[in-house]
């Protein structure tokens, strides 16, 4: 299929645009629109849609614009909220991952030290720092200076980890 | 340092909330909602060939155009990219999967026969839009029913000007020719 051009063509466009065709016109073009097929398919097209265009114009149902404005704003604000929430996902994120990683690194660092941990574990029962009486005993803490480190940071991580699945779990 | 510092938007919120101003206001919208929704209501029905499809994208196709901060261009401007965003909905429905589900489908669909709808589809450019590709379609209405240039269109469709020029050769041929076969075919019967 070749594309062939007409002179003719854009004349005729512009008439039809205008709603000049055919009464406004010379016996020349018309003739002209009659023998040219490219022309003839333009009119009879462009005529065809340009009443189809008013029929369906006339059947259209439209809501109101209001309604339309509101839905666009309430997306635009929800757009908006969406925006001012993602920092607050990323300090949860940034906390969840500190809070991780730092109770691995107190497991890491007692498992190092401790070979005196575990044998410490062994041994719990037989220490005087398990008997209720002795807890309350300063002098008690002191001598057994690893088991007060161990109850203070474990203490700590659960702190911190209630902190952070608060504020992971607060918006849901 | 503190937490408001870090994050000053979280404190105020108001550089976010800033943004929800629409682009244009109420009465200047409804003036352009009233100039142009029923040339694109025709459009998007003449084209999908589903009227309820047709005043759901219309709907879409406007809250997008006013979300898109595109409105202070002009109204030609803003017209036409309201015909792009109508043509890209499109493009998108006809990709989706198709449903089969007695709820997708529309309601003209279960009419008694009686009403605007029927009686257009008997008219000769709807039987010949039904035959044609919906590329093809959208190209032909463009042209000749909201007779924009082939510069336009290929701004509307994302074609080339150059592609956009041929494929409306080809389909507007294509059509003229089933518009004849069922002027002659109608003028048969009578």
């Amino acid at each position: 299929m070749t594309l062939k051009s007409c002179t003719h063509e854009r004349e005729v466009t512009a008439l039809l645009q205008s709603g000049h065709w055919p009464l406004a016109c010379g016996p020349e073009l018309r003739a002209h629109v009659d023998a040219c097929s490219r022309c003839s398919d333009l009119v009879l097209v462009t005529q065809a849609f340009q009443q189809g265009r008013v029929a369906s114009e006339g059947r259209a149902r439209l809501n109101s614009p209001g309604v339309v404005w509101w839905r666009a704003q309430l997306r635009q604000r929800n757009t908006a909220l969406q925006q001012i929430a993602r920092p607050i996902q990323g300090a949860q994120i940034f906390a969840l991952i500190v809070s991780v990683v730092v109770a691995v690194g107190f497991v890491v660092s007692q498992a190092r030290h401790g070979l005196g941990w575990l044998s410490w574990w062994s041994g719990l029962r037989q220490t005087q720092a398990f008997h209720l009486e002795t807890l309350w005993s300063f002098g008690s803490m002191t001598s057994d200076w690893s088991l007060a480190v161990l109850i203070a940071g474990f203490g700590a991580l659960v702190l911190l980890s209630g902190v952070v699945l608060y504020l992971a779990f607060e918006r849901k | 340092m503190t937490w408001e510092y870090v994050l000053p938007k979280i404190d105020t919120g108001e550089a976010a909330l800033a943004a929800t101003e629409l682009p244009m206001d109420n009465d200047a919208f409804a003036q352009f909602y009233e100039r142009s929704a029923r040339s694109l209501w025709a459009y998007l029905a003449r084209v999908s060939g589903d009227p309820a499809l047709a005043d759901d994208l219309m709907q879409e196709s406007y809250v997008r155009l006013l979300c898109a901060s595109r409105l202070d261009e002009g109204e030609i401007v803003s017209r036409r990219y309201l015909f792009r965003i109508a043509t890209n909905l499109l493009r998108d429905h006809w990709r989706r999967p198709k449903s089969t589900s007695i709820e997708e489908l529309p309601e003209e669909l279960f009419s008694t026969g009686d009403g605007s709808a029927s009686l257009d589809s008997k008219a000769m450019l709807g039987r010949a839009m039904a035959l044609m590709r919906p590329r093809d379609r959208q190209l032909l209405w463009l042209a000749h029913a909201e007779a924009y240039s082939h510069h336009e269109i290929a701004e509307i469709t994302g074609l080339g000007k150059a592609s956009v020029r041929l494929l409306l050769f080809r389909a507007r041929r294509k059509v003229a020719g089933f518009l004849r076969d069922q002027g002659a075919g109608d003028r048969t019967e009578i």
